[in-house]
């Protein structure tokens, strides 16, 4: 597409190489990068969908309308700390979600854990469920997998555990 | 411009391991600064808008770049690159200065490029997140990010919405720029696909469910094995043939109770009576447990002192008056003359309705901080159910209070009554004490008759006030305030003794016998009894018996327990400084000597059920913990709000 002005505010029906299909507003096209930043969506309200596609893989387009320059410059703003303030509380967020996930369990695994972490305190070990740092389940989760533990906590994990599993079945079956 | 530190160069490419999406091999990206220039600075360049071809524009174009790419920072996206797989992660930083390329914090592989297709990745990751992901411009095809904030409302609203999501810090609360802002609150629904826990359900919707077992269900979902034993936080109740008897006589003097009429907001409120005449009593003076002196004057140390005495009043006197300044008592009923004190020994029994009241305020001495309210009260309360020990040790408990308040009193007071007072206490005590248990050793024999009668007899005359009624004297108000904190505040029970030391003994000697019906009546008859020649302690039969509240439970009595301790038969020895400093409640002004009448020992306790290391309270203390074989079995436990 070398060669065209893409201009801003134009509402463009697009074909991707890859087989994205979609409509967006141009806000911005940078020639050197070679980067189109299109709107998704209606503008209603403070936030938009976002696109920033490498032109070279439009496989196709068509102008559907022009309009008016969907970013009001006046308007933009920026506020650096907020946004770097936003990054960390995502990553932070991020870790701790990810200790939620096993990694390498199946799914099934991974909703066990779910349950069993509603009411005890669970964290993955590889792909070993391990609760209130004593009791380890095991694959394949089984009431006979649970190990560890004082007995009276053993028993408590293998309560749950079962209990689930027939939740679990119960739901599925349904 | 400032340049944000998550911005700032990391160490050179060749630290990064290579990642999946970096098919290219080689690639390097090399992680610039992204110069994150203010709008204003672009307000400056970008001129034009659409269709312009101006020089400017080219500038402005790359501006824009820029700038949604900052938007950018920290914004969860979706990266495609060339080989088909995307990944999703946290936008940190893009290479503003030469081709755009990503790099993405904590990212994951949702789609798999490969060369049979693309194939979707199952949820549950089989690899951890990639902390750091770069994606070299080269295989960049295209960034979805969804509900970006550009302008400055959206910056605010996200600023919002964030905050509330994640785990609040002190610091970020406060700051003020957060102040007022509420968050929207959505009401609470259970998850679509969780079925729900039975741990969920609501047993209790409905009617009262009586039949679930909170240890069985424990035992069924967790396998927990309970020790809980019920008897060993309770009096175990004996059924026998005796049960109904002495459960019907228990209900009606449950329903009495509860009927009488009172003052006492929460009482009232209790039972159903409307006392909302007063409007300013607002949400907190109807609820809440904190007293508030109800504009009496609280001078702080009395108050203290009272407060220890107060609780047994408050039993003995049943809830007869609302909420007065309960430290009153004491130190009233050291000042007044012995009449008053007649009402508060023989506080023990009943809790009696509003006309002891009324005769504690006949008793009532403008000079004095009387409680001869609840002295008056307390005089019909002399009728001992005698078959109650525990009043009789009620009694005794009260007796050593009252010593020991007497003392407090007087050491306060400078009234020229207060030794004279003191002496005499204590000799009534004596009095009341051989009376009452035919102990050994009698003080020498009280002389009521040396007290002022004639201030009681003057007071006998005043119209009673019943027990709600508040006067506009302080020392009026006070007395009020006694017998209220008799009947429902729980105080410590050291401020009965005090009343009741005084009082026992006078009665003793003036010849009780009056019944709660006789209260104005009978203390002005009693005042003109009073004389040396004391006659017998006679018991009523019609008294109410006494009734342990709940207060009494939650109140130190430290006086009591340090009196109890001492079962000697040494000679009484006025002013005598007992060692009572047993856990010791905070109010006890420990400076004032207490004094220890040590006749005073309880009839049939065993030594042991005195200890003084033993609970705190008064006889709330024999429940459940000792063999009781004060309590009937009829004394139920009426929970008294406060």
């Amino acid at each position: 597409m070398e060669g065209e002005e893409f201009a801003v505010g134009c509402l463009l029906s697009i074909k991707t190489t890859l087989g994205d299909e979609f409509e967006g507003q141009i806000i911005s096209y940078d020639r050197l990068s070679n980067i189109l930043i299109l709107q998704e969506g209606l503008e209603s309200g403070p936030r938009r969908n976002i696109r920033l596609l490498k032109a070279n893989y439009i496989k196709e387009f068509s102008l559907l309308r022009q309009d008016e320059d969907p970013l009001d410059v006046k308007k933009c703003f920026l506020d650096l700390t907020s946004l770097q303030a936003r990054e960390d509380s995502a990553v932070r967020q991020a870790e701790a979600d990810s200790e939620r996930f096993g990694v390498g369990v199946t799914s099934e695994a991974q909703n066990l854990f779910d349950a069993l972490s509603k009411t005890l305190p669970v964290r993955w070990d590889k792909t070993v469920i391990v609760v209130m740092n004593e009791v380890r389940v095991s694959s394949p989760y089984l009431p006979e997998c649970v190990s560890g533990g004082t007995p009276a906590a053993n028993e408590r994990v293998k309560k749950v555990l079962e209990l689930e599993r027939k939740r679990m079945q119960t739901r599925t079956s349904q | 411009m400032n340049i944000p530190q998550a911005l700032l160069p990391k160490s050179s490419a060749n630290g990064f391991p290579r990642r999946r999406g970096d098919r290219e091999g080689g690639a390097r990206l090399e992680n610039k600064v992204q110069s994150g220039k203010p709008n204003q600075g672009r307000n400056q360049t970008t001129g034009e808008v659409a269709g312009g071809k101006a020089g400017g524009y080219e500038n402005s174009s790359r501006d824009r770049l820029v700038f949604l790419t900052t938007c950018l920072i920290g914004h969860m996206v979706e990266v495609h690159v060339k080989n088909g797989s995307i990944y999703t992660g946290i936008f940190h930083a893009t290479d503003a200065e030469k081709d755009f390329g990503i790099i993405l914090k904590m990212a994951r592989m949702i789609m798999e490029g490969t060369s049979q297709g693309n194939k979707a990745v199952t949820d549950f990751v089989s690899k951890a997140p990639t902390k750091i992901l770069i994606i070299p411009a080269k295989e960049l095809v295209q960034v979805i990010a969804k509900d970006v904030a550009v302008t400055s409302d959206g910056f605010a609203s996200e600023l919002q919405h964030e905050k509330h999501q994640e785990l609040l810090i002190d610091s970020v609360i406060s700051q003020s720029r957060h102040v007022g802002m509420e968050r929207e609150l959505e009401r609470w629904v259970p998850d679509k696909d969780v079925p729900e826990c039975p741990e969920l359900v609501n047993i209790f919707a409905g009617s009262w469910n009586r039949n679930w077992d909170q240890f069985e269900t424990n035992q069924k979902l967790f396998g927990v094995q309970s020790t809980f034993n019920e008897e060993l936080y309770t009096t175990k109740l004996e059924r026998g043939p005796q049960m109904r008897e002495l459960e019907k006589e228990a209900m009606r003097i449950a329903r009495e109770i509860e009927g009488e009429e009172t003052q006492d907001l929460h009482l009232a409120e209790e039972r159903g009576f409307d006392l909302h005449d007063n409007l300013d009593i607002d949400e907190e003076m109807r609820y809440s447990s904190v007293f508030r002196g109800r504009g009496f004057d609280d001078s702080g140390y009395e108050e203290e002192e009272d407060i220890m005495l107060d609780s047994h009043n408050v039993e003995t006197f049943g809830d007869s008056s609302d909420s007065l300044s309960r430290g009153q008592v004491d130190l009233t009923s050291f000042q007044s003359s012995d009449g008053a004190r007649i009402s508060s020994s023989t506080s023990l029994v009943d809790e009696a309705p509003s006309s002891q009241a009324a005769i504690g305020a006949d008793l009532y001495h403008t000079g004095f901080n009387v409680q001869s309210k609840q002295l008056a009260s307390e005089i019909p309360s002399e009728s001992f159910s005698v078959s109650d020990s525990e009043s009789r040790i009620q009694d005794n408990l009260l007796g050593e209070h009252g010593g020991s308040s007497d003392a407090k009193g007087f050491a306060q007071k400078q009234s020229p009554y207060e030794d004279q007072q003191l002496s005499n206490s204590i000799d009534s005590q004596s009095l009341l004490n051989d009376k009452f248990e035919g102990s050994d050793k009698a003080g020498p024999p009280a002389n009521p008759t040396t007290l002022p009668q004639a201030n009681f007899i003057s007071k006998v005359s005043e119209k009673p006030t019943s027990s709600g009624e508040r006067s506009e004297c302080p020392a009026a108000s006070k007395v009020n305030g006694e017998t209220h904190s008799v009947n429902s505040r729980g105080q410590p029970g050291s401020s009965t003794s005090s009343n009741s030391d005084s009082v026992a003994a006078i009665l003793a000697s003036s010849g009780p016998g009056l019944s709660p019906s006789s209260s104005v009546g009978s203390l002005s008859s009693e005042k003109s009894t009073l004389n040396p020649h004391a006659k017998e302690f006679k018991l009523n039969p019609n008294a109410k018996s006494f009734k342990p509240s709940q207060t009494s439970v939650r109140l130190p009595s430290p006086v009591s327990d340090g009196s109890f301790y001492y079962q000697t038969q040494a000679t009484p020895v006025p002013h005598m400084h007992m060692p009572v400093n047993y856990g010791i409640g905070p109010s006890f002004p420990g400076h004032q000597p207490v004094v220890f009448n040590p006749q005073v020992a309880p009839i049939q306790s065993p030594q042991a059920y005195f200890h003084p290391t033993g609970p705190q309270y008064g006889q709330q203390m024999l429940l459940g913990q000792r063999p009781v074989i004060y309590y009937q079995p009829e004394m139920q436990y009426k929970g008294r709000e406060y």
